[in-house]
């Protein structure tokens, strides 16, 4: 065992590596699967699926974050203050619009369809379940798409 | 009067055995950094303690060259040590320490902490404090590596030392750390835990340096 080449830092950066691009999108795929069982209660899975969401963008999330955290000089003392307000005008003037927009859907369906047939209730859901049990690997696969096409931003 | 022979080579015996001390500080560094947590790396804690003497000890002769500034005469010889059984014994501890301590017990303690880690985290603890225990003590040698390159050789080596721990904390460490605190967002996020303290704390290792100089501004 050679420990003149074994450097703390190193180990350290090869973890969050191996938790980031190994376990975090092996993680995605259990929480998909969790978030199926939930929906097939009736209960509420979108912390799983939105998590799992996330599993397979902690590259890109730290991407944002670095980029959050550089909008003034390293040694600016406000630079946190930036950082944060950064987070918060991001999440407002980028991911509530999309929200928005999945509420309206949300909302169409609703009105748009009696309630015995909304996929959420009633004997649907267990169709709906069993479709979607059979169907994990293709909503990964469905996330992983949607994560490789926000690589080239929002066009 | 003549400083007696014996009492130069035992003050030459202490000063070469600081380098085997400040190997040994670090490895018990390491095992305080797990049986305190990573949370727990404050100022006094035993990790920091540890860490300070390891770069005291590193430092001793720059630290000692501020004696004759106070007045007080440093009988430091050089060429070592005269007394054969004095010399043979400082060769020992040197390698005692390198060749058993840091090159076969450490590593295998850094193996009890990776199957340590996994019986953590069946208990319901957290295996990362173990974990990087293991990566603190396997890095014992290029710890002890850095922080000699860090050494100036100047009466004010220790601080600078000190300084250029903090950098290399602050420039290299904190921001892979940054991303195991986006991870445990994530992870808790999912989970339905709280999640919006490891955003913050993420942001905040992103910018140390900055929150420093915050700092330095309210004052």
């Amino acid at each position: 065992m050679d420990l003149s080449n074994m450097f703390f830092d190193h180990g350290v950066l090869n973890l969050a590596n191996w938790m980031g691009n190994v376990i975090m999108p092996t993680l995605a795929g259990l929480f998909i699967i969790i978030a199926i069982l939930e929906f097939s209660k009736g209960g509420e899975f979108s912390h799983s699926l939105y998590g799992a969401l996330a599993c397979l963008l902690v590259s890109g999330l730290t991407r944002a974050f670095e980029t959050f955290a550089s909008q003034r000089a390293w040694n600016d003392p406000d630079l946190y203050w930036v950082a944060l307000t950064t987070v918060i005008n991001w999440v407002g003037n980028v991911i509530l619009p999309v929200y928005a927009a999945v509420q309206v859907v949300a909302g169409a369906l609703r009105m748009g369809l009696f309630s015995s047939l909304h996929p959420a209730s009633g004997g649907l859901r267990h169709l709906a379940t069993a479709g979607l049990c059979l169907l994990v690997s293709g909503l990964l696969r469905l996330a992983e798409f949607f994560v490789t096409q926000g690589t080239a931003g929002v066009t | 009067m003549p400083i007696p022979q014996l009492l130069s080579d035992i003050i030459s015996l202490l000063l070469l055995l600081a380098p085997s001390a400040a190997l040994l500080s670090l490895v018990l560094a390491g095992l305080a950094l797990r049986r305190e947590g990573v949370a727990t790396l404050a100022m006094g804690a035993g990790f920091t303690k540890w860490m300070f003497w390891a770069i005291v000890f590193l430092t001793l002769q720059p630290l000692l060259s501020w004696f004759p500034s106070f007045g007080v005469g440093m009988p430091i010889v050089s060429g070592g040590i005269t007394t054969d059984w004095l010399a043979s014994f400082q060769s020992d501890v040197a390698s005692f320490v390198t060749g058993f301590v840091v090159g076969r017990i450490v590593p295998t303690c850094a193996a009890y902490f990776v199957l340590r880690a996994i019986l953590d985290t069946a208990s319901g603890g957290h295996p990362l404090p173990s974990i990087l225990t293991a990566m603190f003590l396997l890095g014992t040698e290029t710890t002890y590596n850095l922080i000699q390159s860090y050494n100036t050789g100047t009466p004010y080596a220790t601080a600078d030392v000190l300084d250029s721990l903090w950098n290399h904390l602050a420039g290299t460490i904190m921001p892979i750390a940054a991303v195991l605190a986006l991870v445990a967002a994530i992870l808790n996020f999912s989970i339905r835990k709280p999640f919006l303290k490891h955003i913050a704390v993420s942001m905040a290792l992103l910018s140390v340096s900055a929150v420093w100089n915050l700092v330095l501004a309210m004052m």
